[in-house]
């Protein structure tokens, strides 16, 4: 077995502000704006390169 | 008129349909030969496997879609293709024996103009001795499956609530396997469901995986650009496991699964086992094992198909060292090199080559993840024959459109657990999808259009992805202008 649990113990662990805005209902709202806008743009990207 | 037949009805068959049945006019003919009766939006099977979604909730009957559409639906499994006709016709055919109840058995020869081959992958549990849900494993391959998966989940949280430790091992059951994307999201849909009811405690989670590195994905891993950082997908999955206390063991090679214990194979050459109350683990996937035939009834199936059963497309399939690998080894517009009539789209073309660095154990074992090509590039790959099939039957001439996977984007988001306000997932998009080092030297990619992000709004896009699809798959109003 590789040592991955080793490296998965000294992975960055989110702080509690991290956690709390990953379910921030405002903050996540925004993130969903902005993600969608990320895939948006890959799928122009695709159309684009046809 | 042009009879365009396509084999399967998965996420690239039905889309390669649909376009088709839009941009060919009535007096052209559409066929859709499939097996199965129902579509099913196969990445929502995560949620049916953790009890949070029935079958029913991610599937609909094909037949009257595509009664509405006029394209000719024929629930057969295709067996053999003879793209070169027979003696007697020399348009190209396609032997089919029919599931449907009401013909069951009964075979018939369907001719074509066109062929796109879509018929997905073969799901080989028996390239690992026990592993399945006819042997010593459940699976979410399937909703069939999922619904299985779900039930025995529900066993072992009834097993935790009466204080008994449970040890789930959730991953890959092969060395070869691809998909890792949805072994981590039942990971992790199980591991939220467990909190959800109270038991995580009493639980051990063990995620089993070939992947050299976690976060590699069968794409060889991604590359950020975070908080003035560039950092890798490896780090933050790891950063997921240790937020999530799941452990892990990579570079595996599932050798048989018997009743509550995996044996495995590490890329070290070691061989161990481990000892499970429930295990979920995804087969190697194969090609559909279609036979071909030339037009006097001579075998060339090594001549359409690779020897994994995928059919061979215009990539470049030479046998060359990973250092050599280049982005144009990749097919284009998936048209078959022998009959240009006959396309193949989604997982059902053979790929080069891996994306992740190929390894083998001293043994000899192979143990690298297949490339994932399900999801955004099959619907895009499907779209696109589409379009160059329209075009060759309108207006004649090769194929106009093409969807290299070198040279395509894809988003993938991986549920990490359902629930409108505490659920999550990780939300990435990657560009391209096959690193190409002389357009992006250094990363292969992209690092401005590779993302990785986790949270609530990554529940909220696949939710809404889940709904999106469904809607678009039935055909309903306006669905061409959601895009693959």
């Amino acid at each position: 077995m590789s040592d991955v649990n080793t490296q998965i113990a000294h992975a960055p662990m989110p702080t509690g502000k991290t956690l709390k805005l990953r379910t921030s209902l405002p903050f996540q709202l925004w993130r969903f704006l902005w993600i969608n806008l990320r895939i948006y743009r890959m799928v122009i990207k695709e159309h684009q390169a046809r | 008129m042009a009879r365009v037949v396509v084999l399967g009805a998965g996420i690239a068959g039905h889309t390669a349909a649909l376009h088709l049945r839009r941009l060919l006019g009535r007096r052209h003919e559409v066929v859709v030969v499939s097996p199965n009766s129902r579509w099913n939006w196969i990445p929502s099977n995560i949620w049916v496997g953790v009890g949070r979604m029935t079958g029913g909730q991610v599937t609909f009957p094909l037949a009257p879609v595509y009664r509405r559409k006029g394209i000719d639906f024929r629930q057969a499994r295709a067996v053999a293709i003879r793209p070169e006709g027979t003696t007697e016709d020399p348009r190209g055919a396609v032997d089919v024996l029919y599931t449907s109840p009401d013909r069951q058995g009964e075979q018939e020869r369907i001719s074509y103009d066109y062929l796109v081959n879509a018929t997905g992958p073969k799901l080989n549990f028996a390239a690992t001795p026990g592993l399945g849900p006819d042997g010593n494993s459940v699976s979410v391959c399937t909703f069939g499956h999922a619904e299985d998966a779900a039930g025995a989940l529900g066993g072992v949280i009834e097993k935790l609530r009466a204080g008994q430790r449970q040890t789930l091992v959730i991953g890959v059951g092969h060395g070869t396997c691809t998909c890792e994307g949805a072994a981590f999201e039942y990971t992790f849909n199980v591991e939220h469901e467990l909190r959800t009811q109270g038991v995580r405690d009493r639980a051990d989670i063990v995620y089993l995986t070939n992947e050299y590195e976690l976060g590699d994905f069968g794409v060889g891993g991604m590359t950020f650009d975070q908080q003035g950082f560039i950092t890798s997908s490896q780090l933050w999955t790891e950063s997921l496991f240790r937020e999530r206390g799941v452990r892990a063991i990579t570079r595996a090679h599932v050798e048989r699964v018997e009743p509550g214990k995996v044996h495995y194979e590490t890329l070290d050459g070691r061989r161990d086992s481990l000892a499970f109350d429930f295990a979920m683990l995804l087969p190697p996937f194969r090609g559909a094992d279609l036979k071909a035939y030339d037009r006097e009834g001579n075998d060339v199936t090594d001549q359409m198909f690779a020897a994994s059963g995928f059919m061979k497309v215009d990539a470049d399939y030479s046998p060359k060292p990973y250092e050599q690998w280049q982005a144009d080894d990749w097919p284009k517009t998936y048209q078959s090199p022998h009959w240009p009539n006959v396309f193949a789209a989604g997982i059902a073309f053979a790929p080069p080559h891996p994306i992740s660095v190929p390894r083998k154990s001293p043994q000899g074992t192979v143990i690298t993840p297949a490339p994932p090509r399900t999801g955004m590039p099959s619907g895009v790959i499907a779209r696109q024959t589409a379009y160059n099939i329209a075009d060759m039957i309108r207006h004649g001439g090769g194929p106009t459109h093409t969807a290299s996977m070198a040279a395509m984007g894809a988003a993938c988001v991986a549920s990490a657990g359902k629930g409108l306000t505490k659920g999550s997932a990780a939300s990435m998009t990657m560009f391209p999808i096959v690193p190409d080092y002389q357009r992006f030297p250094g990363h292969g990619r992209s690092v401005k259009d590779t993302y990785g992000e986790l949270g609530l709004a990554g529940h909220w896009i696949k939710h809404m992805l889940h709904f999106l699809f469904m809607y678009k798959m039935k055909a309903r109003p306006g669905w061409k202008f959601i895009p693959e």
